[in-house]
This record gives C-alpha cells, sequence and structure tokens, in this order.
C-alpha cells in the first residue's frame, strides 16, 4: 500500500484500486443466476474451514448457503420463534390476527434482579427468546462473514450487521446488566414494543432533549436524505444514453460543490448508517445509568463558567 | 474488451471534462486528502443560476430574520446569544390572529421568515430540475426532493391553513422544533399509534439498513469494481454478481444494480410522504390516534390477563 502522506504525520491511506482484469468481466446483460453460481459454487474457505479443515454443512439448500453458522442459526431461529410464537399467538388472550398485534413478551420482574427463571416462572419466556434471539443473530453475523470468505469480499456487510447487533445487545443484556435486572430490558412484542418505547422515552423526562437521540436521528435521517440522492442519481444516470459517472459527478458539483465519487458515496452511506445506529445506542445506555432526567441534564450548560453571568 | 462494450474506462476526477466555465463559478481544485478516504479529489466549480440565486437570497433572508429576531430576544448580547442559541426561537402568531398578519413583533416575523423559507425551498427544487434537464438527465434528485417537501409544507403550511391559525406550526428554533414534535404527538394520543407515523418510521430505518446494506456490499466489492454502477447495469461483471449472490446466498434473494436503487429511490422517498399523511390527518381527521387504534382494532390496552394454566389434579 502507497501511502501518499506518509511522511508528513498522515499515514491513512484507505483508498483503493481496481484489480486488473475485473472489468473485463463485464458481460452486456448480465449472466444468468445457473451461470453466475457455476462460478461461485466451490467448497472450502469459511472461518470453519480455516480453523478445523472439513465443514460438514458447507453446503446450499436451494438459494441458502448453510455452513456451521446457518445450521446452529436455524436451530436458535425454529427454537426463539417458537418461543416468541408460543407466548404472543398462541398463549394470547385474543384470536390469532389480534393476538399478533395485541401479544407480549415481558421481561422478568424487577425483584428477580439479574437471575435465570425457570420454566413457569415469569420471565422467562423472554430470557429464552432472548436467549435464542442472540445466538441466531451472532450467527447470522458470522454466516455472512462465511459467505464474504467465499465471494472474495471485504468484511464490510457483516462489520454493518454488527453495528445494529449491538443495538440489540446494548438494549437487552449490556444495559439491563448495568442496572442489575432483567427487568429494564424492552417487552418483546408489535404494539407492547411501541408503548415501552414511548413510556422509556417519557421515564427520563424526554428523550427529545436527549443529545445522543437528537444526534442519533440527525444521523439516520441523514442516511436517509443521502440513500435518496444516490438512488435518484443512480436511476437519472441508468435512464440517459449516454451513462458515465462525469455526467452524475458534474451535476453534484453543480448543485453543490462536490461530488463524493461513484465509490465514495457508498462508503459515506454505510458510514453515516453505522455511526447514527452507535450513537443512538448511547442514548439508550446512558439513560437511567447515569442520566434519570434530560431535561435537568442541561442543567450544567448554565452553570459553564465562561456564561455563567449572562 | 472494456471499450467494445461501450464501458467507461476508468478515469480519475483530475482527468474529467467538466465542460468549460458554461454559467460556472470558479475552477476545479483537487483536495488530495480526500483521496485518502476514498472520496474523490475534485471540488467545484459551482453553478449558480437564476433559482440557485432565488434560492440562496431567499435562505439568507430566512436566516437573517431568524436570528436577528433570537438576538433581539437577548439585547443583541453576544454571549447570551450563543449561551440560549439552542432555546431561542422565532414563534408563529398566537392562534388569536388566525390566518391574517399579526404585528411583526407578535409572530408576523415567522411570518415573514417562513415565507422566505418555503421560497428557498421551491427555488432549490427548480434548481435541481432545471440543472438535471440541462445536463440531460431525468430529475430523479427532484422527483426525490418532493417527499421532504410534502413534508414540510404540510407541518408549516397546509396543515395550519386547514386548522385555521398559524400557531399550529412549529417556531423557528432548536428547542421549537423538538417541542413542537413532542407536544403534537402527546396532543394527539400519541404518534406511536399513528400508523403513518409507524409507516414514515419504517421507511426511515429502512433507509438506513438498505443504506447499510447496499453500502457495505458495494465498499467490499470496490476492487471489482462494484462501485462503477453506470457500467454495472449495462453490462455486469464480477463485482455485481459477488454482490448479488451474498444477498442471494444469505436471505435467499437478491437485487440487481439498477433495481436495488429503485428500492433505495421509494423508500426514502415514501419517509417523507408517510409522514406528511400522518400529520395531515392529526387534528384534521382524527383527534387521537390512541382510541383510533383501538377502533382499529390494533391497540389493546385492557387486554385480559393471560389465562393461566391449572396443574393437573
Amino acid at each position: 500500500m502507497s501511502a501518499p502522506g506518509k511522511g508528513r504525520g498522515m499515514a491513512i491511506d484507505l483508498s483503493f484500486t481496481v484489480l486488473d482484469g475485473a472489468r473485463e468481466t463485464r458481460v452486456p446483460g448480465g449472466r444468468t443466476i445457473e451461470e453466475i453460481e457455476a462460478d461461485f459454487r466451490k467448497p472450502g474457505n469459511t472461518t470453519f474451514t480455516s480453523v478445523f479443515g472439513p465443514d460438514p454443512f458447507d453446503f446450499w439448500v436451494g438459494p441458502f448457503y448453510v455452513g456451521v453458522w446457518g445450521f446452529i442459526g436455524s436451530i436458535a431461529i425454529v427454537i426463539g420463534s417458537l418461543f416468541y410464537f408460543n407466548e404472543t399467538i398462541f398463549k394470547g388472550p385474543y384470536s390469532f390476527p389480534q393476538n399478533f398485534f395485541a401479544g407480549r413478551i415481558d421481561p422478568p420482574p424487577a425483584e428477580v434482579g439479574l437471575a435465570l427463571q425457570r420454566a413457569g416462572e415469569p420471565g422467562f419466556a423472554w430470557q429464552m427468546t432472548v436467549l435464542f434471539a442472540t445466538i441466531a443473530f451472532f450467527c447470522w453475523m458470522m454466516r455472512e462473514i462465511d459467505i464474504s470468505k467465499k465471494l472474495d469480499m471485504g468484511y464490510h456487510v457483516p462489520i454493518s450487521f454488527g453495528v445494529v447487533f449491538s443495538s440489540w445487545l446494548t438494549l437487552q443484556v449490556i444495559r439491563p446488566m448495568l442496572l442489575g435486572q432483567w427487568h429494564e430490558g424492552f417487552v418483546i412484542g408489535v404494539m407492547p414494543h411501541l408503548d415501552w418505547v414511548s413510556n422509556f422515552g417519557y421515564r427520563y423526562n424526554n428523550f427529545l432533549y436527549n443529545p445522543f437521540h437528537a444526534l442519533g436521528i440527525s444521523l439516520i435521517f441523514f442516511a436517509t436524505f443521502l440513500l435518496a440522492c444516490h438512488g435518484s442519481a443512480i436511476l437519472s444516470a441508468a435512464q440517459t444514453r449516454d451513462p458515465s459517472p462525469e455526467r452524475i459527478n458534474q451535476f453534484w458539483t453543480d448543485i453543490q460543490y462536490y461530488s463524493i465519487g461513484e465509490a465514495g458515496i457508498h462508503r459515506a452511506g454505510a458510514l453515516t448508517a453505522a455511526v447514527g445506529i452507535l450513537v443512538s445506542n448511547l442514548c439508550i445506555l446512558f439513560s437511567g445509568w447515569p442520566v434519570q432526567d434530560w431535561v435537568a441534564f442541561w442543567g450544567f450548560w448554565n452553570d459553564l463558567p465562561f456564561w455563567r453571568g449572562f | 474488451m472494456a471499450a467494445e462494450l461501450g464501458v467507461p474506462p476508468n478515469r480519475t476526477p483530475a482527468e474529467i471534462d467538466i465542460g468549460g466555465p458554461d454559467g460556472r463559478i470558479g475552477s476545479a481544485f483537487e483536495a488530495k486528502w480526500l483521496g485518502r478516504l476514498g472520496f474523490d479529489t475534485q471540488v467545484g466549480p459551482f453553478y449558480l443560476g437564476l433559482w440557485g440565486v432565488v434560492s440562496f437570497v431567499s435562505a439568507g433572508l430566512f436566516t437573517f430574520i431568524w436570528l436577528m429576531t433570537m438576538l433581539a430576544q437577548v439585547s443583541y448580547n453576544p454571549i447570551a446569544f450563543l449561551k440560549y442559541f439552542a432555546v431561542l426561537q422565532l414563534d408563529p402568531p398566537s392562534p388569536a390572529y388566525g390566518l391574517g398578519f399579526a404585528p411583526l413583533d407578535k409572530g408576523g416575523w415567522w411570518l415573514v421568515a417562513t415565507f422566505f423559507l418555503t421560497i428557498s425551498i421551491l427555488a432549490w427544487l427548480i434548481r435541481i430540475w432545471e440543472r438535471a434537464r440541462a445536463l440531460g438527465l431525468k430529475p430523479y434528485l427532484a422527483y426525490g426532493f418532493t417527499g421532504a417537501i410534502a413534508l414540510y409544507l404540510v407541518i408549516y403550511i397546509i396543515r395550519p391553513i386547514i386548522m385555521g391559525d398559524w400557531s399550529e406550526a412549529p417556531g423557528h428554533g432548536i428547542k421549537a422544533l423538538l417541542d413542537w414534535d413532542n407536544n403534537t404527538s402527546v396532543r394527539y394520543g400519541n404518534f406511536y399509534y399513528n400508523p403513518f407515523h409507524m409507516l414514515s418510521i419504517f421507511f426511515l430505518l429502512g433507509s438506513t439498513l438498505l443504506f447499510s446494506m447496499h453500502g457495505a456490499t458495494i465498499w467490499a466489492l470496490e476492487k471489482f469494481g462494484a462501485h462503477e454502477e453506470e457500467a454495472e447495469i449495462i453490462a455486469p461483471g464480477t463485482g455485481t454478481e459477488r454482490a448479488q449472490l451474498f444477498w442471494r446466498w444469505t436471505m435467499g434473494f437478491n437485487a440487481n444494480a439498477y433495481s436495488i436503487h429503485l428500492w433505495a429511490f421509494w423508500f426514502a422517498w415514501l419517509c417523507g410522504v408517510t409522514g406528511a399523511i400522518g400529520v395531515l390527518l392529526s387534528g384534521t381527521l382524527v383527534s387521537d390516534w390512541f382510541q383510533w387504534a383501538i377502533d382499529a382494532r390494533i391497540n389493546y390496552p385492557q387486554a385480559p390477563p393471560v389465562p393461566v394454566e391449572l396443574p393437573l389434579p
């Protein structure tokens, strides 16, 4: 890697080059999925094979790749779904379609603390659903790493998935552990989880005054804005007689002085989305511990020494 | 082979012909450090044009009125202005004035500022439409912008007119926006039960998810040229093939280099439009979304306890 900034105190170089011959593989109109799969469905090159040698689950089922992580993940998905549907739909008080909205799995009561519940005790179904969902999400991330390895891709997709997985962990595992009770986890269910979010916001007085909430929302809106810009730019380009990136670059520099480029926009979009979610994690994590009131939180602002008198 | 297929060669930003001055301001320069992040290094030039002038002047007037009003509220003290910047606000007229023009210091400045803000946004819409046409592009960015404009117009103009007074609109200011958001939700029985709010959130988070998936996929495949999407749409190469296989193997189906951008466009556009519908209905047709959700049989506040299974005798 040649870093143009080397020797000047700044050696960060995240630029890239396209491999020789990659562009020559382009086929007008594209190839059929059968032709493509014939080239890429090869055994080996998974996380499991790199450690243990053979991978007993190194196969596909229909379009899906399985692998060891797919196998473990499937079991977790089935068991977790059984807990979820049993508790919300089948044991719910109404008809099945109504239970889809109303059904709920509550976390254990506060006095349980961080203990594990036995079958039949309140919160057991919640703990089991969260446990198997967590295993399933983790396996999904590891399976994406397997598929990335097989396709000789970077690990950007599993890392991005890991970011949103961190939100699940923050809400259901890390924050409840910091506060010392599983009761702090959110209620699982369609409408009940909305109630939980609403109540959570007002429990800390006004969540809109939470600066991490504000920053997270802003970044998520910005990611949506960038997505609209990128989607519309490519649709525009694809519908001209001479689709070339130069025309789109010229459009962006004309209207906003700078065009980040066709590789740059994907990096910027993925980064904005990821940072938005990571900042949102903080807004949850800091509520209840250490901040109890996001309105009173701003008291420090008026007491800053350089403008206390104003 | 690339030339035979009409695939554009890989050109560095410096080699791009930007077509001469043609109404543009300044000349392009290179910012090398951007290249180290994988971004294009060319900055500028900039096109202004008639609608650009209208847009910037209107936005400037809006900003000037907004900031001067807030500055007056702290007796033009710059340090107090910075200290209280987030809580200062330019409020719309009180309900007593209805849709009429209020005295300037009683909300009239809000009317003037909002007028210029609206002109600025609409001029920007025309500007990006005209720039696209001038460059021979379909104005998809302008189409997309209509989603955000719909939300803006409903909140600031259309719904206040339907409700009969300007005080329904948010004030200009950071705290004012947050408070309007919170109060509107609580006043109409909690927006979490508003189905269009649900849809808008779905498309907002869905857009973030889509860009995370698409951006990360293309980022991971830059060395195979997957980011050159204009070329890959016409003639998919190994980069796009790997991207498609990744999602096919992961979740059983996949988009292609063109259709992922249709998904992108519609998800982002619908975020604004569904949000606009949700706000428009609140207070006009629906006064309590909590009750609405009960009537629609998706909310069950008085759910009976889950039946307890008695142990066998």
